[in-house]
């Protein structure tokens, strides 16, 4: 079991591998990728700066903690789009049959399936991430905790994004759904807590687990408490458990396709 | 012991319909209808070990369904596929490390990497020491006559190259059974030729047994001592080449060039298919008539020179296509 863990890990890594060797082919664009996304993420400070000058707290939130708020998402957007790119496009694979491939491989399939590319850009996210703990203010539990966290929020919005797009299994199209729902997620998760009430609050905390991957996050590393920290690993646990059974339960219902495939 | 076990093999796919023109559209959100196409029906066949086997029939007969309930692919509705004693439905993974697939439409390559550095990313997923595949890939390096391309990216590739190393490829982790989906689609003669003198040299060399689908009757022919023929989801024939070549229709095609014209209009058994100045090709059916006794018609003493052949494999195949499609 361990020995089948071990060498899944070690295909799934070498396929990112490769995926960055294409990237680095051309040096120009996969630099300025990268510096385009981290300015184009630093371009909304102004508009908190504004923000900031107008009233002390936003959502019970100070600037600091919207700066690391804005790490977080970004970090964590970063590292799903990096290291998953395809669980967010998963519903094309599935539609078209390019799970064809991987099924008659000898590795988890849905972990071959969306290791198979990286996106350059998200390399700007993570950085700018960790530009942003900086802004907040750097210690070593707080960077590790950070680091923690991003895996975590990572992981989660590639398992919700897994589960939304596995719906293709069931319902074609459902890649509008999926694609609602990760959007959904991007665009709330940069805005502090407070701001939202009621219904909104338990769906991030439930169905769009924004409050758990962002909030919950920000709430530890401002003030540790062993409580939510427990609650953040076991909704990463059962999210990646959850999106496991949904892409297998969907799998024995893959119809497959003839369509010209080449793997670019 | 069969290598290959199907028994009572079934898949049904759900297919959406709609009518045409926006009005159909509007319809099928608000009232969906769908249709099921049984795309293989209750199909039963064994496979030997070290057998190349033909397996073809018209688009849309079933083949590639059929392919991908083997391979693990898609899941069968009902029956139960023995592949090496292996369930397929059940252990996908222990199956995958005893087969290899080629789908000629499908490519598994890297087109980014050379195909020396695909070589190396296939035997990580088959979790092959490096050491071994390294010497693995040095064997086919020389026995397949890589050298040429091995360090060159998969995308500057000619295709037929690309689908050598595709091959070469799926026999990394040594399969007992090699799946080929139109392995020669769209290649030029000569190499549809070494493709074909490298899949029997796989067969000769490592008793891997090959199970082939191809439109293209050279590959059938060259290649395949057995043909299983599938027409709308049923086998319509199981037999050996031999067998398909020389009994299944009984009929001769003889071209002979004459001193002078011969009338054999209203001869039982032979059909003239051509006859045109002191040129004439007859086909002879063999149940009515033997050869000799049709030679001895045209009188062999007015024969400049004669040609006496079989029926062309491709039109014993479509024949047999159609006279199963008038059944339908």
């Amino acid at each position: 079991m361990l020995m089948e863990v071990k060498n899944q890990l070690k295909v799934s890594l070498l396929a990112i591998k490769y995926a960055v060797m294409r990237e680095m082919l051309n040096k120009v664009t996969f630099i300025t990728n990268i510096i385009f996304m981290i300015l184009n993420n630093a371009s909304f400070i102004i508009q908190w700066l504004i923000l900031f000058s107008l009233k002390d707290n936003v959502g019970g939130y100070s600037f600091k903690q919207v700066m690391l708020l804005w790490g977080i998402a970004s970090a964590t957007y970063g590292f799903a789009h990096f290291f998953f790119k395809k669980a967010f496009s998963l519903s094309d694979t599935i539609n078209n049959g390019k799970l064809d491939v991987y099924l008659v491989q000898p590795k988890n399939v849905l972990l071959s399936a969306i290791c198979t590319d990286v996106d350059v850009s998200a390399i700007g996210d993570m950085l700018y991430g960790y530009i942003m703990l900086f802004v907040y203010g750097f210690n070593i539990s707080s960077f590790l905790l950070f680091t923690l966290f991003v895996i975590c929020g990572g992981l989660i919005i590639t398992c919700v994004s897994v589960i939304l797009n596995s719906l293709s299994f069931w319902f074609q199209k459902s890649d509008i759904i999926a694609d609602t729902g990760n959007s959904l997620m991007t665009n709330i998760a940069t805005y502090p807590e407070g701001i939202f009430k009621g219904v909104v609050k338990i769906l991030l905390f439930t169905l769009i687990p924004v409050g758990i991957a962002n909030y919950l996050p920000v709430k530890i590393i401002s003030e540790f408490n062993i409580y939510l920290f427990v609650i953040v690993i076991g909704v990463t646990i059962l999210f990646i458990m959850l999106a496991f059974i949904i892409f297998n339960k969907g799998l024995k219902k893959y119809s497959s396709s003839n369509l010209m495939i080449a793997r670019i | 012991m069969a290598i290959i076990e199907i028994n009572k093999l079934s898949k049904t796919f759900k297919v959406k319909i709609k009518d045409k023109g926006l009005k159909g559209s509007l319809k099928a959100i608000i009232k969906p209808q769908y249709k099921m196409v049984k795309a293989v029906k209750n199909i039963s066949f064994k496979v030997e070990k070290g057998e190349i086997i033909a397996f073809i029939g018209p688009n849309g007969a079933g083949k590639s369904t059929t392919i991908k309930m083997l391979t693990g692919i898609l899941y069968p509705d009902k029956g139960n596929i023995k592949v090496l004693g292996i369930d397929t439905k059940l252990e996908r993974k222990k199956l995958a490390y005893q087969i290899g697939t080629v789908f000629g439409q499908k490519e598994q390559l890297w087109t980014h990497l050379t195909p020396y550095d695909n070589f190396k990313f296939f035997g990580a997923i088959y979790d092959i020491p490096e050491s071994r595949v390294e010497k693995k890939i040095e064997e086919f390096r020389v026995l397949f006559e890589l050298d040429e391309f091995i360090n060159t990216p998969v995308r500057n590739l000619s295709l037929g190259q690309r689908i050598r190393c595709e091959i070469v490829a799926s026999l990394i982790h040594e399969p007992k059974i090699l799946f080929l989906d139109e392995p020669t689609i769209g290649l030029d003669p000569v190499v549809k030729e070494n493709i074909r003198t490298l899949i029997k040299r796989m067969n000769k060399e490592y008793k891997t047994t090959i199970f082939l689908t191809s439109h293209d009757v050279g590959d059938i022919e060259k290649l395949c001592k057995r043909v299983i023929i599938i027409n709308d989801g049923q086998v319509v024939l199981d037999d050996s080449m031999e067998n398909l070549k020389y009994h299944y229709l009984n009929k001769k095609i003889v071209e002979a060039k004459m001193k002078e014209k011969i009338n054999l209009d209203d001869e039982e058994g032979i059909t003239i298919l051509k006859d045109k100045g002191y040129n004439l090709k007859i086909e002879v059916d063999t149940t009515k008539k033997s050869v000799a006794d049709a030679l001895k018609l045209l009188n062999p003493d007015k024969i400049v020179d004669i040609n006496i052949a079989n029926i062309p494999l491709e039109d014993i195949i479509s024949n047999i296509y159609k006279k199963e499609g008038t059944k339908k």
